[in-house]
């Protein structure tokens, strides 16, 4: 499964949200009211779902802040990691 | 799935009688049994249950020793599940009489060290997506009597911590509660004498203490997947007193 859409799998069964794959774009913000509106504790569970699941573990918050802004913020940080 | 049990104040009555419980009632789990100094009626419930039981030392007021004992823990192969913040103590003075001290070595002993043993256990808990945690607080923060502002301020702060902590650990399948015992049998000052144990019970609408086993009987339902809906909850076992 591409990792874009394996993220949204992913954000959809671990945060339990009620939307489908195809409600979250690739560039829609997580966070905040302009986007799907994940609050903080999400963010905590973030982290967690992707070290769990790609071994990606964010350097600090700063960088956690970057990373979290989009699915695709979040692939692209998994995809260097990976090259 | 089997999991392990981590109960702080191990040697003490109530921490005896929730280890005790768990390791009757729920057949495959371990028990870990939080010690410091004193540690020998919990030697003698680990040897009774030599291979599901064993002592760990915990200091609980250092972060660094929670982590030790987690990894200790870890190493052992089954997935921390339940913590039991029960290890505390009081130091009773009128808050005209206090010194700094003795206000600084209660708070820490139960509120700080709450505060480590939750932080510490929350990451394995969220990557596991389970875990439940019960805090041992006590009718002290309720009935906040004189002589106790230190133990009293500890104590509600412990039940604030656990419906704040709920909420932030709700999502991720963790659930947090507290627990307020009253007079227990075996907690009780060794210097209150049978007078007054009399008077006291003739105070309580029970006429009687709880056994340490009714609450732990509380403490276990309360990890039970049965209570997977209650978080942020405050129990009081007191027999009706307040």
């Amino acid at each position: 499964m591409p990792t874009r859409q394996r993220l949204k799998v992913l954000l959809i069964s671990e945060l339990m949200l009620d939307m489908k794959e195809d409600e979250i774009g690739d560039d829609t913000p997580l966070f905040g009211p302009a986007g799907i509106g994940l609050d903080s504790v999400d963010a905590l569970q973030v982290v967690v779902m992707i070290e769990k699941n790609f071994g990606f573990k964010m350097a600090d918050q700063e960088q956690a802040k970057r990373v979290l802004h989009s699915v695709n913020t979040i692939a692209e940080a998994l995809e260097k990691q990976a090259a | 799935m089997s999991r392990s049990i981590l109960i702080t104040g191990a040697n003490g009555a109530l921490g005896l009688a929730i280890a005790e419980y768990f390791l009757t009632k729920e057949a495959d789990c371990r028990v870990f049994l939080g010690v410091r100094e004193r540690r020998d009626r919990a030697e003698e419930l680990a040897a009774r249950f030599a291979d599901r039981a064993e002592l760990i030392t915990l200091e609980i007021t250092s972060p660094e020793a929670w982590k030790t004992a987690l990894a200790e823990i870890a190493g052992k192969g089954t997935p921390l599940g339940v913590l039991i913040n029960n290890a505390g103590f009081h130091e009773d003075a009128l808050l005209a009489n206090m010194s700094a001290d003795q206000w600084s070595r209660v708070l820490d002993a139960n509120l700080n060290a709450v505060f480590h043993g939750c932080q510490a256990v929350l990451q394995g808990m969220m990557r596991e997506r389970q875990g439940r945690i019960i805090n041992i607080s006590s009718l002290s923060a309720i009935s906040s009597p004189a002589g106790q502002t230190n133990y009293a301020a500890a104590k509600a702060g412990v039940i604030g911590l656990t419906q704040s902590l709920s909420k932030e650990a709700a999502r991720m399948g963790i659930t947090v509660n507290a627990v307020c015992p009253g007079y227990i049998e075996g907690g009780l000052p060794a210097d209150w004498t049978p007078e007054h144990l009399k008077a006291l019970k003739m105070q309580l609408p029970m006429r009687r203490f709880a056994k340490p086993a009714e609450v732990a009987a509380a403490v276990f339902f309360l990890a039970s997947a049965e209570a997977s809906y209650i978080t942020g909850s405050t129990l009081k076992i007191d027999g009706g007193l307040l």
